[in-house]
């Protein structure tokens, strides 16, 4: 690469810096530079994989209940899915005669009935440990046990595909204080909390009202003020410290680059409403970014509190509660994002589902497989891609469980390969120990 | 191993870490008062490692001891007078109130949480989220209780002065509620004396065991559970021995409530007389009055079962299989806390009897609570439990991925001293691993070692301010921001020291997974955090941390030419850092600080110590 953008950036503002120019102009500048030089962020047709994780293991089979298969009733007698019911927005939704969308995702029915939404099943790890932090830490790996393999699957990506197009602060980016596994890795990722307040507030003082003009958050100065640029960057872009001074060069360039995406401004698009739960708040930001060009090719968020162990519910409860957020904040970004989902898929997660038969209390320990939705326009939606293990006793994994008969890192390799157009031969380092055969891709991406 | 071989191993721990009249440190290690930077560098090591780094005059103080000598101080808490933090945080009041009076409120926050979404016309969300079915409140007669026991007396009444007339929430009544104050009272108790308490070590070792017996203060009963874990569970047991500790955990009902333990029993009908009771319980105490259906089947819950194994005691390769969680959660059945009370209890009856074989050793029949306190014994003193924690140990101390010799030595310590907390601990922090070069500034600091470290290195007294009325209100609306409610109030620009440790990605008894806080350090490095510790350290310095005072002038001390910038600079780097800038970092502050290089000037200070607080120097320890 001649120049990186981030070494423009940060000479930029230096630059600035040195000429005294205040931080109201600074942005527009930054911007207008960032223009000239070709390099602002998504391209049209700049492929983005979206990845979320439902940490704490969900129940597949109530995300998406398998009605047709006649174990399912029986094993589960309190807790389990109503069968889909004409005129009754309490049963299920029936996809196609065998699997039925939870009643309170129904606000994703619509992108089923568009073609746009998938759901792979009966999907999971060949590790059958029940661990949620091993097998959190197992699948971000993009392994199925290997404890010997460093960093996560997508920055791994990251690293096989090359940046398409000029490389900017956000091609990897998580939504949280800190970097997951998934992400961590050769390449740079910034973890952003809050969009809204990724900026410092170096040179405020309690006397002096916020330089907010900007677009900045009251009581942050999102540019970097003049002097501070000498402050703080100066001691991150000298220090000797590698992995500090790494992160911090990072969060300098993001903030710079951030305040030409004006993130206090934000109204969503096409009337979508974001729930105001975290993962709701993090999908917003996510949609921000993107749309903003900043050059996201991964974005990371994750949900947490799917380990239903106590009172999970069925139609109604704890379980449902969190699928109506879930499935709304969803449907949410898809709306957002509108005519941009066409380049975008989404993926959900989870490092393992629940057992089969509901525990002493009414609710489901940990179990084996479960289930990953995926969206956007470039997937082959519509279909439930599952070859369903059924929930017949002898079928169980370990006698308890729904067995795994699509591993996970073949959805992963086929989103990496369709999606994202790694090339086949890369594929190994992206997953490695896993002999990636696109023969197993179950097809759910478009090729 | 034989027998033969089993006392030259111990002999050999004993020579290297036991002590005996060697001086702990080695003599050619030993402090004098003739100090050299080398040694002022061995103390800062051991300020910032066995606690929350150096405040001023601590070095000084160290030396004036003798290093070895602090370090046994330290290993032995109650042998350090700790009346200034004790007195720091004598007017959190809920720190000493029962549990039983907390869980009262909170079935009351629950009752009033219900009237209030009833109220609001909110039936479909609450039968949605919660499977309960509301009265519609436009017909009054559909609250009639099902028919269950005598209904307390204040059953048709909203909780005691939680509205106001006009049937808003009465703010000044929420704010006084102890079970919701006594969260942030927890928080900020804990950031107290990790400033202030001179019993540096027992704080540091405090934090470690909250961390690996996490428990979440958001997941239901747990806020009203909380205060007696840390005070009569955590506190007494921080440096005993591990299996006093683990027994006691396993018994805190705030761990039980937190991983479903309470749910846990062999599988049953209740009998008529119990499903009464907690039809009572839950249609008057709760004030759901028929909307919830209460199953009359109860059964095995392997929640806690799991974490014991996985998390508590062998980790998650040591050796045990799904029988075994299994097994272990049987051991467990009927271990809970009285709902009134909420103090531990056993329930025979809900007891799976049956005999069980947990990692190979067989549990007869009928044991009762003694299965449980079997399981428990057999664990402490497991050679994977010996192993797991000790390295979570050395992590915690010495380097995020330890020497495996250090490891192995302080497991041995640990299976040798039936996990006496303090040997373990002596052994990792007297090893020459400990002073080691590769372990010097190892560790990132966490969000909490940060801020608490930020606030003693620039001197920072804690306030009254903020408490009060207002102060309570700013707390209830703090519980919520931090129960998930309010989002905004983090853009808030002054915040208290709780919340910035709460941003910078650290929400103190919060941590939702029952693995607690990394003890791997680089886990903290991330833009977005960092983002959040320079904008705490300007903050610090510039009197918006709203419960913090910090006088950074004084820090300069009267011999120092106030409008000579490179003195003041170098004066405020050794305050904060305990060691030169670098050339490269001192050139870019005072550049900063003084743009046009005058030979004479009078530096903003604050802004000077906020530099150096949020410098990568000042993020490691």
């Amino acid at each position: 690469m001649p120049l990186s953008r981030r070494i423009f950036l940060r000479n930029g503002a230096i630059a600035l810096a040195a000429l005294g120019t205040g931080p109201t102009l600074e942005p527009r500048f930054l911007a207008r530079a960032a223009a000239a030089a070709g390099a602002a962020g998504n391209p049209p047709g700049r492929k983005v994989l979206v990845c979320v994780f439902q940490r704490g293991a969900v129940d597949g089979l109530s995300m998406v209940a398998p009605h047709g298969d006649p174990h399912y009733y029986k094993l589960r007698q309190e807790i389990a899915v109503p069968a889909p019911k004409k005129n009754d927005a309490d049963t299920a939704l029936d996809l196609d005669g065998t699997f039925a969308l939870h009643p309170r995702l129904d606000g994703l029915l619509p992108l089923w009935k568009r073609g746009e939404l998938a759901v792979v099943h009966a999907c999971g790890s060949p590790n059958g440990s029940r661990s949620h932090f091993d097998m959190q830490d197992f699948m971000e790996a993009g392994v199925a046990g290997d404890k010997s393999v460093a960093g996560g699957w997508a920055n791994r990506l990251l690293s096989a595909r090359g940046p398409d197009g000029e490389a900017t602060p956000f091609r990897a980016v998580a939504m949280g204080g800190t970097v997951p596994r998934t992400l961590q890795g050769d390449v740079d990722v910034l973890a952003i909390r809050d969009l809204s307040t990724f900026g410092l507030r170096e040179g405020v003082g309690p006397s002096r009202p916020a330089a907010g003009g900007d677009g900045a958050a009251p009581g942050t100065v999102g540019s970097i003020p003049t002097a501070g640029a000498s402050g703080f960057e100066g001691l991150y872009a000298a220090a000797v410290d590698d992995v500090l001074g790494d992160t911090g060069k990072e969060s300098f360039d993001a903030i710079a680059m951030l305040k030409t995406a004006d993130p206090t401004r934000y109204k969503p698009a096409n009337a979508a409403k974001y729930p105001g739960t975290p993962l709701g708040r993090s999908l917003i930001q996510v949609a921000q970014l993107i749309k903003a060009d900043l050059g996201v090719e991964v974005a990371f968020v994750e949900d947490e509190g799917w380990d239903t162990h106590a009172n999970q519910g069925g139609a109604f409860g704890q379980l449902a509660g969190k699928l109506m957020d879930f499935g709304r904040a969803l449907a949410a970004f898809d709306a957002d994002l509108g005519d941009r989902m066409a380049d975008v898929t989404v993926l959900t997660m989870s490092e393992f589902g629940r057992a089969v038969r509901q525990n002493g209390n009414r609710g489901t320990d940990h179990g084996h497989g479960t289930c990953f939705l995926a969206f956007g326009g470039p997937v082959r939606g519509g279909k439930v891609y599952a070859d369903w293990p059924t929930l017949a006793p002898d079928r169980l994994f370990e006698d308890r469980d729904l067995a795994v008969t699509t591993d996970f890192r073949d959805v992963f390799a086929e989103v990496c390969a369709r999606h994202l157009g790694v090339a086949p031969a890369k594929l190994g380092s992206v997953f490695p120990g896993h002999a990636v055969d696109p023969a197993r891709f179950r097809g759910f991406v478009r090729a | 191993m034989t027998t033969t071989g089993l006392r030259v191993r111990m002999f050999a721990v004993g020579v290297l870490f036991l002590g005996g009249p060697a001086p702990l440190l080695g003599a050619a290690n030993e402090p004098t008062d003739s100090g050299t930077p080398a040694d002022d560098a061995r103390i800062v090591h051991v300020l910032n490692r066995l606690g929350f780094g150096p405040r001023a005059g601590d070095v000084e103080r160290v030396k004036r001891v003798g290093l070895d000598r602090y370090v046994r101080q330290q290993l032995d808490p109650s042998s350090v007078a700790d009346g200034a933090a004790e007195r720091a945080v004598a007017h959190l009041d809920t720190l000493g109130m029962d549990s039983g009076h907390f869980v009262g409120q909170y079935y009351d926050d629950i009752k009033f949480f219900i009237q209030m979404q009833a109220a609001a016309g909110n039936a479909a969300d609450m039968k949605m989220r919660f499977g309960l079915n509301l009265p519609d409140p436009a017909k009054p007669a559909d609250a009639k209780p099902a028919d269950a026991g005598a209904p307390a007396a204040d059953a048709d009444q909203p909780a005691a002065g939680y509205t106001t007339a006009a049937g808003l929430p009465n703010l000044s009544v929420l704010a006084g509620r102890d079970a919701i104050r006594c969260i942030n009272e927890l928080q900020h108790a804990k950031l107290m004396r990790a400033v202030l308490s001179e019993r540096q070590l027992n704080e540091v070792m405090v934090d470690f065991w909250s961390n690996h017996f996490n428990v979440d203060v958001r997941k239901n009963a747990v806020r009203a559970l909380l205060v007696a874990h840390d005070r009569d569970v955590i506190r007494p047991h921080a440096m005993g021995t591990f299996g006093d500790l683990l027994g006691a955990v396993a018994k805190s009902p705030a761990m039980l409530a937190y991983l479903d333990n309470n749910e846990n029993a062999v599988a049953r009908q209740r009998s008529k007389f119990e499903q009464g009771l907690i039809e009572w319980f839950v249609n008057y105490k709760l004030g759901m009055r028929g909307a919830a259906q209460i199953p009359e089947r109860e059964g095995p819950n392997e929640n806690f079962g799991r974490e014991l194994l996985e998390l508590h005691t062998l980790g998650v390769d040591g050796g045990y299989t799904q029988q075994d969680v299994q097994a272990v959660a049987r051991c467990f059945s009927g271990w809970t806390y009285s709902p009134l009370g909420g103090k531990f209890d056993f329930t025979a009856k809900r007891h799976d009897q049956g005999g069980k074989i947990v990692l190979g050793h067989s549990i007869p029949a009928g044991g009762g609570i003694k299965d449980g306190e079997r399981v428990l014994d057999l664990l402490a003193r497991h050679p994977s439990t010996a192993k797991f924690v000790s390295r979570k140990l050395c992590q915690r101390f010495v380097a995020d991925d330890p020497p495996a010799t250090l490891v192995d030595q302080a497991a041995r310590v640990f299976a040798d001293t039936d996990g006496d907390i303090r040997k373990v601990v002596e052994a990792i922090v007297t090893s020459d691993a400990f002073f080691a070069p590769a372990a010097a500034r190892a560790k990132i600091k966490s969000p909490l070692e940060y801020a608490a470290s930020a606030v003693r290195a620039t001197g920072g007294a804690f306030t009254s301010r903020g408490w009060g009325l207002f102060g309570k209100l700013s707390f209830v609306s703090e519980g919520g921001a931090l129960l998930g409610n309010d989002p905004k109030l983090s853009k808030a620009k002054k915040k208290t020291l709780t919340r910035h440790v709460h941003d910078m990605g650290q929400p103190l008894f919060a941590h939702a997974a029952p693995t607690g806080y990394p003890e791997r350090s680089a886990k903290w490095v991330s833009p977005g955090a960092l983002i959040d510790r320079l904008n705490f350290a300007v903050a610090l310095t510039r009197a918006d941390v709203s419960d913090v005072n910090v006088d950074v002038a004084s820090l300069v001390g009267t011999d120092v030419a106030t409008d000579n910038p490179g003195a003041v600079v170098d004066r405020l780097a050794s305050a904060i850092l305990y060691r030169p800038l670098s050339p490269g970092s001192r050139q870019t502050l005072l550049k900063t600080l003084n743009p046009e290089g005058d030979a004479r000037k009078a530096i903003d200070v604050n802004r000077a110590a906020a530099l150096i607080l949020g410098s990568p120097e000042f993020q490691r320890r």
